[in-house]
């Protein structure tokens, strides 16, 4: 059997199917090609393995349905759950976003990326330089600014001089580790965009 | 034929722009490069890579209270659709079972301003590069397979419905008559002329210019 890459495959199987829906649909052929595209799109869910999952945004945890290519293990599609008792199908910006976050998006970052004090150019840097560079600038603003006492003498063991600015793209459970961490270094400026 | 129709009851959006992101995450299309204008309305109009926009208008009624009002705007799927007015060689076509109206790779050879200004609403546009005209395709391939558009699908408040364009007409007719109890001015904009009815419930030129044709 000749060896197919995922795209011809999905190419070749998408346009049979296409072309059969769209007969049967009654388009004229000439369109074929437009929606050949969009209709394999429909066709590979059909037959992808289907996961149920929860949206990890907010706490109204709406359902998810995610579509895995069977033939390359890869995430095409992921929409909400119709059957789910409490969403019924729907999503709210961020949950229909939800495809961003596979794999399946190129624009994610891969790498460190550091503006260094009035720089103007981004510079590639890898992890254990960044880990190392945040430690060591959270320990010396922390050992110079931590108040153990307050102007009245009351016992406080607060940082005020780091906030900290959540991502909105955090779950439930990374939420909790990130106030877990602040609250730990006494911060009190923590901020987080948990919801739409 | 009677096909399929679609519901947008603006008395209950709340303008979260679920259908704006899950018809980009359907059909696939990138984000676009915008700033910031003052307005929650983003990206600030439709293109080819965005089928479906939540368009934000606010202001002062008579009485000088404030309102905001959201539109979810998207083709209407014409029964008689204008912009095929022009277009001599069957590259917009009506999809026979539900009435959707679909623009193929053949529009590229279309007078883009003709087949623009043939639609009343101002909905299709052009891809820069390819030509092509797009435009929403009320979701044919997930029609196909028994789903309902991705953007019906997502929609949280159920400001969208779609169905039968029979049950949604009436739907349509039940809800004015609701709404009428407490906004006087509620009605639905052109519903024997479309298939995406969309219900008001201030005048239309104060959601959006194109609101009705």
């Amino acid at each position: 059997m000749p060896k197919f890459t995922r795209r011809q495959f999905l190419g070749a199987s998408g346009a049979l199917a296409g072309g059969l829906a769209l007969s049967s649909l009654g388009i004229p052929l000439g369109a074929l090609q437009a929606h050949a595209r969009d209709l394999s799109k429909a066709g590979r869910i059909k037959t992808a393995r289907t996961t149920i999952s929860t949206c990890y945004y907010c706490s109204v945890s709406c359902g998810l349905l995610c579509s895995t290519d069977q033939k390359t293990g890869q995430i095409i599609n992921i929409e909400g759950d119709p059957d789910h008792p409490i969403s019924e199908g729907s999503l709210c910006a961020k949950g229909a976003a939800m495809f961003q976050m596979s794999d399946h998006n190129q624009h994610r970052l891969a790498k460190v990326l550091y503006r260094r004090p009035f720089g103007t150019e981004w510079e590639v840097k890898d992890w254990d330089w960044a880990v190392e560079k945040m430690a060591r600038n959270i320990k010396s603003v922390r050992d110079q600014d931590f108040m153990y006492k307050n102007a009245q003498g009351q016992v406080v063991n607060r940082l005020e001089t780091i906030g900290h600015m959540g991502s909105s793209k955090v779950d439930n459970e990374e939420c909790w580790l990130i106030t877990t961490m602040a609250r730990a270094l006494g911060l009190v400026h923590i901020d987080h965009q948990a919801r739409v | 034929m009677q096909g399929k129709s679609m519901i947008v009851d603006t008395s209950l959006c709340t303008a979260c722009r679920g259908c704006q992101v899950a018809c980009k995450q359907w059909h696939g299309l990138p984000g676009t490069k915008t700033k910031q204008t003052g307005t929650y309305q983003n990206p600030p109009d439709l293109s080819a890579d965005t089928y479906k926009l939540v368009r934000f208008a606010e202001g002062r009624k008579e009485d000088g209270k404030p309102y905001w009002h959201f539109f979810s705007d998207s083709c209407r799927h014409c029964l008689d659709p204008g912009c095929m007015a022009g277009d001599q060689n069957n590259s917009i076509v009506q999809d026979k079972r539900t009435g959707a109206v679909l623009y193929t790779q053949g529009t590229r050879k279309l007078n883009y301003r003709a087949v623009r200004e043939g639609c009343p609403y101002n909905i299709p546009r052009q891809d820069p590069r390819s030509k092509v005209l797009c435009k929403c395709d009320m979701c044919i391939d997930r029609l196909r397979d028994n789903m309902v558009p991705a953007c019906v699908q997502a929609c949280p408040t159920g400001a969208l419905h779609f169905g039968d364009r029979r049950r949604i007409l009436h739907k349509v007719a039940l809800r004015v008559v609701e709404l009428k109890k407490h906004y006087p001015k509620a009605r639905a904009l052109n519903p024997q002329d479309v298939r995406v009815v969309y219900i008001v419930t201030d005048d239309p030129d104060t959601y959006f210019e194109l609101a009705e044709a």
